[in-house]
């Protein structure tokens, strides 16, 4: 893994993409997508895990490395770090439901890195981020549509 | 498969267990509950010049 200053660092998020039961449809495509990310300098993936979520609730972790084909993925995966702990790996699967596999993609926003560099060095800090839901959007959008036709 | 020993007995960076968020797909894609109108609706909530500021 290539080493990166502390300094100079994006925020780093991670998403855990859920495939319910049956319903996966590995094409590569999602694959490739990644990479295209990576190749822009868009993103910087730090860790990758598949988990799979028994019926019981009990759940497994396979290693990015373990995968037989990794395609679009091979380059990712010689730069990875095992930043994720066995804790993370229970927690992360909480979020699962029973039979179902996911993807747990940690990434550092590379296109942030030298906003953030910029703040810090000009005294400022990070004191709240989030993501907004569609369906939080939605919601406003219909509110608002639904205060204008009461006020017509 | 065992996770590799490198991950066991370190100090997690995920505090507390993950919470579901609501699937996004299902607010956006046509189908049941999720009309194709609203993908347009958010896109033009989203899009400069056409947004709404309530204050």
């Amino acid at each position: 893994m290539t080493e990166v200053s502390l300094d100079e660092l994006g925020p780093v998020d991670y998403v855990v993409v859920e495939f319910p039961a049956a319903a996966s449809n590995f094409t590569g495509e999602m694959a490739a997508e990644l990479r295209a990310l990576v190749d822009a300098g868009t993103i910087r993936v730090i860790d990758v895990l598949i988990l799979t979520k028994g019926a019981d609730g009990s759940v497994e972790a396979l290693e990015l490395s373990d995968v037989d084909e990794l395609g679009d993925l091979q380059a990712i995966e010689a730069e990875l770090a095992e930043l994720l702990a066995a804790d993370d790996v229970e927690h992360l699967a909480a979020a699962m439901d029973p039979g179902s596999t996911a993807g747990v993609i940690v990434y550092e926003n590379v296109w942030a890195a030298p906003f953030a560099s910029a703040a810090r060095r000009s005294g400022g800090q990070l004191i709240a981020n989030g993501r907004i839901p569609i369906q939080a959007i939605i919601a406003s959008i219909e509110a608002d549509q639904a205060t204008a036709t009461v006020g017509d | 498969m065992p996770l590799r020993p490198a991950r066991v007995g370190r100090v997690g960076v995920i505090g507390a267990p993950v919470a579901k968020t609501a699937v996004v797909a299902a607010a956006v894609t046509p189908g049941r509950g999720a009309p194709v109108a609203k993908t347009a609706v958010v896109a033009a909530a989203v899009t400069p010049g056409v947004g709404r500021r309530r204050i």
